[in-house]
């Protein structure tokens, strides 16, 4: 070919349009950093995405029709393993709502060890959140760390109600009344394990050093802040419209805190101060949350001094028949606002529970958001978001 | 015939050298990395401080199946590791290890090694294309654009060194950096380029050198948390080793390199030239210890930049900086 | 609590109770209900999203929408209290609520069995569509207007709507249910009590 032609050749290559065709990603289910088993098939342009469709059901293990055929005794051991972050926390709005609607009300101390629990659960959800959201932009330090500091809160809550994770410690009208061991003491009703608030307190230095630990070694950090400040901000009016709650909520500039509102346990006892940042991106979302670990140690040291002496269960009939009713009982989660509606029909059994999960509202506002950010953004915001695939899919 | 004899004896001894040194710096970044990370790392292997674990790890690799996806295109499926491997391998054969300790004295040192390792890029994007896999491509991609973006900072820090010691064989430089610039007090000091004037030029140099080897906080290609390994997705068994070698052995050469045009390579201050050849390995051994350390600390402390800001970084600040670098560092030979 | 839709309960004289009665005469509803600290207004199915898309100027908080179906017959759990006197429909309920204080609302719009359809909120909530997605393959109510009504938590080859009384627990088909299980005993309660496994 004479370099006439090959000049001619080349000229006609590079004047024709180039079609680049959007690329279909399928992120997930099984995949490092999606907390879970969550799909996204996002269409994308390069590295920009165009258009994203969350596939969940993965875990739908049909929560509402087993509640259906559960008693309420039976329910509380199983409504906490739908956000297992959080056990305890998921119990107390169920117990309050069928507390409601038997006119019961727990003793003092009952409401107030439930308190505790229920702050030291919002501490380890926080904490594991702590350590996995870096995790994910790549620093993998920080999880080793705040998973260590986040045992000390595990023994805490193993030595109280026996379970790590899965606390199944709240009964209707308190909490369990702990046993001795053995046959001879199967009478004697042993209250909180010896010690536990000198550790409880012990603990709570820990955590606050570990708090100012990773603010300043991961929120004060220069890379941190640039991956995470203005990527992904939702504006507080798509917020309220999509109905997602908690820090993710407070982030976006709503002072909006259940604790402070409704008095479902005895927050208005304790000082504390509702957490809210202005911008409502992922930088903000993180911080909410260390923020809200240090005013959950704030709460704990408070209720250790308070809690008075008493018994742990008010009397209920063995055999649990509630009384016809409708009732919507709700609570500040670590993730949000957590609720019950149970529809009694004056059986053993609920006619109809519809469970509000938080992290299934938080998620609603994902297609929305995620279109036009950039694939490692994709990854900082869906953690930023905090939700755990239990909650999402029931 | 001596001279094929002598081409083997380099050859095995540096080969030798390679492994050696990726093995002890893969040993050193398990441990050192899992006490950074609260943890006690290897264990098992090798009694309680688990030094054989790098050779363990190494011989599970070698005894896996020979894995190829079935879309992949299978001849540059499997030349891509090599060509990964052959431009950092090729690194080794000039760097001094005393005044006489060097496999080839090139005139063209910095040149050579320069040239060599962005071949690196070339055998990236082979992996990346041939695998098959929307992630690999991806990773490929992204690891091409972003190691041809840090070649130039790289290059340019390297062209000031160049400029102030007046040649680019790196045994010279080494030499020019032992130049007395003064006495005090009888003794004959000589300081190397690290602290005279081309600091700016050191930094610029690491962090050209940390994007290079995609090594966290310059990730992307291998963003494990997104991508899961990016370009390596589909490499197992000895291909994967020929890639994990490759990294390491390239952080050990291109901290040699920085040691040798920075900090003063083999040689040390107060050194008679009759121990010059027997010490010079261990002073070599000492800073570049130094300064793989300092890599593998990065990696466990910081998160890792989105592309875009790594493009930007490389482009908008280093590029400009070196160029000014070079500027000043002319003006200062040109005048003292 | 199956209400005819326009009886006004006694509702006790609290602040709620007030709020949500002025609230039910403005939106036009057609009766309302305050118990338990649960505010429930009941609306007719035809000024559905009119009704809704009014009270979101005051309780913008859009937190759920699901549904109760109410049937005579069940395949698993108890039924209703008196089935002779229930009216066999769908209730579509969503609520919403205040971000300043504890004010919410809960609304519902009764959807006859033989014509479960309904206008969608998908128009101006957005994150109703979910919801909807979900109310729609649990129970088999159409919500107009919401074009993505794909099954959101079930497999594609599933066939049926789980949460309707009428479909059976799968579970127990393959293997009966063994009975209920003791629950642990109590403190307070009789003597000689044996600590009952906890199921």
């Amino acid at each position: 070919m004479t370099s006439r032609e090959m000049m001619h050749r080349s000229e006609v290559a590079v004047s024709v349009e180039l079609e680049t065709p959007d690329m279909t990603l399928n992120i997930g289910p099984q995949h490092p950093a999606t907390h879970g088993v969550l799909r996204l098939i996002a269409k994308i342009h390069g590295e920009r995405i165009e258009t994203v469709e969350p596939v969940i059901g993965y875990m739908h293990r049909g929560y509402e029709k087993l509640a259906e055929v559960r008693t309420y005794a039976q329910m509380t051991s199983l409504v906490n393993r739908i956000d297992w972050v959080s056990g305890f926390a998921s119990e107390v709005p169920f117990i309050l709502g069928v507390e409601k609607l038997m006119g019961v009300e727990a003793p003092e101390r009952a409401q107030w060890i439930r308190l505790i629990l229920t702050e030291l659960f919002r501490i380890s959800s926080h904490l594991v959140f702590m350590s996995s959201y870096p995790l994910e932009l790549g620093a993998s330090t920080p999880l080793m760390h705040v998973l260590r500091e986040r045992e000390f809160i595990l023994e805490l809550i193993e030595d109280v109600t026996g379970g790590r994770f899965h606390p199944n410690f709240s009964r209707v009208g308190g909490v369990k009344p702990a046993y001795g061991g053995g046959s001879q003491t199967k009478k004697q009703s042993m209250d909180l394990p010896a010690g536990f608030f000198k550790r409880t307190l012990e603990a709570m230095d820990r955590m606050d050093q570990i708090r100012d630990d990773i603010d300043t070694l991961v929120a004060g950090n220069e890379l941190f802040k640039a991956r995470t400040v203005d990527v992904g901000v939702i504006p507080a009016d798509k917020a309220i419209e999509y109905g997602v709650s908690g820090p993710n909520l407070r982030a976006s500039g709503v002072a909006y805190d259940l604790r402070k509102v409704d008095n479902y346990l005895p927050y208005d006892q304790v000082e504390f101060d509702v957490i809210s940042r202005t911008s409502g991106d992922c930088y903000d979302r993180y911080v909410v949350r260390l923020d809200e670990i240090g005013e959950s140690v704030k709460i704990i040291r408070q209720a250790v001094d308070i809690i008075p002496s008493g018994p742990l269960q008010a009397k209920v009939p063995r055999v649990l028949k509630v009384p016809r009713g409708q009732v919507y009982s709700r609570a500040e989660n670590p993730k949000g606002e957590f609720g019950y509606y149970i529809v009694s029909e004056g059986g053993k059994m609920p006619y109809r529970l519809k469970i509000r999960s938080t992290s299934f509202s938080n998620l609603t506002i994902l297609p929305w958001i995620l279109e036009g950010q950039l694939i490692p953004d994709l990854v900082a915001i869906l953690g930023s978001l905090d939700f755990v695939l239990g909650d999402v899919d029931r | 015939m001596t001279f094929w004899l002598e081409l083997v004896i380099k050859l095995v001894l540096m080969l030798g050298l390679v492994l050696t040194a990726a093995l002890v710096t893969i040993y050193v970044e398990l441990k050192a990395g899992s006490h950074m990370q609260a943890r006690i790392g290897p264990y098992y292997a090798g009694g309680r401080w688990g030094w054989a674990q790098p050779l363990a790890d190494g011989a599970k690799f070698l005894q896996k199946e020979d894995l190829a996806p079935a879309n992949a295109d299978r001849t540059v499926y499997g030349f891509a590791p090599y060509v990964v491997m052959m431009s950092t391998l090729a690194i080794f054969a000039v760097i001094p290890l005393g005044s006489d300790l060097v496999a080839t004295k090139l005139d063209l040192g910095v040149y050579f090694v320069l040239a060599i390792s962005s071949l690196s890029v070339l055998g990236i994007l082979m992996a990346g294309w041939s695998s098959a896999n929307k992630y690999s491509l991806i990773g490929g991609l992204r690891a091409a654009a972003q190691l041809i973006a840090y070649e130039l900072p790289l290059v340019l820090a390297v062209v000031a060194v160049v400029v102030q010691a007046g040649t680019m064989s790196l045994t010279g430089i080494v030499e020019a950096q032992q130049t007395t610039l003064f006495t005090v007090g009888g003794f004959n000091v000589a300081l190397p380029y690290l602290l005279t004037g081309q600091i700016i030029g050191f930094v610029i140099f690491m962090i050209a050198a940390v994007a290079e080897l995609s090594r966290i906080p310059f990730d992307m290609p291998i963003a494990e948390s997104e991508l899961t390994m990016g370009y390596l997705t589909e490499y197992s068994g000895i291909r994967f080793t020929m890639f994990f070698l490759g990294e390491y052995a390239s952080m050990v050469g291109l901290s040699a390199i920085a040691a040798t045009l920075y900090l003063g390579g083999y040689g040390a201050p107060f050194l008679p030239e009759t121990i010059a050849n027997l010490a010079g390995p261990g002073i070599l051994f000492v800073k570049v210890a130094a300064l793989v350390f300092f890599i593998i600390w990065i990696r466990f402390t910081w998160p890792r930049l989105r592309e875009d800001q790594l493009q930007s970084m490389a482009w908008r600040w280093l590029i400009p900086l070196a160029l000014v670098n070079i500027a000043v560092v002319s003006i200062f030979k040109v005048v003292l | 609590m199956s209400d005819k839709p326009d009886a006004a309960l006694e509702a006790d004289a609290n602040p709620l109770a007030d709020y949500v009665g002025d609230m039910a005469e403005r939106l036009g509803a057609e009766g309302f209900a305050v118990d338990f600290d649960t505010a429930r207004v009941f609306v007719a199915r035809e000024k559905w999203v009119d009704t809704i898309n009014e009270a979101r100027k005051e309780l913008p908080f859009f937190s759920w929408l699901s549904a109760i179906d109410w049937s005579r017959e069940t395949e698993v759990g108890e039924g209703v209290a008196e089935p002779d006197e229930l009216e066999e429909r769908f209730e579509v309920m969503c609520r919403l609520s205040s971000v300043t204080d504890d004010k919410a609302i809960q609304f519902f719009a009764t959807v006859p069995k033989d014509d479960p359809t309904i206008e969608s909120l998908t128009g101006s909530i957005g994150g109703a569509e979910w919801h909807e997605r979900e109310a729609h393959e649990m129970f088999g109510i159409m919500f107009e207007g919401n074009n993505n009504l794909v099954p959101l938590y079930l497999p594609d080859e599933f066939i049926g709507n789980p949460l309707l009384k009428s479909f059976p627990l799968i579970a127990r088909e393959v293997k009966p249910w063994p009975g209920e299980v003791d629950v642990e005993g109590l403190v307070s309660d009789q003597d000689g009590d044996e600590e009952g496994d906890a199921s």
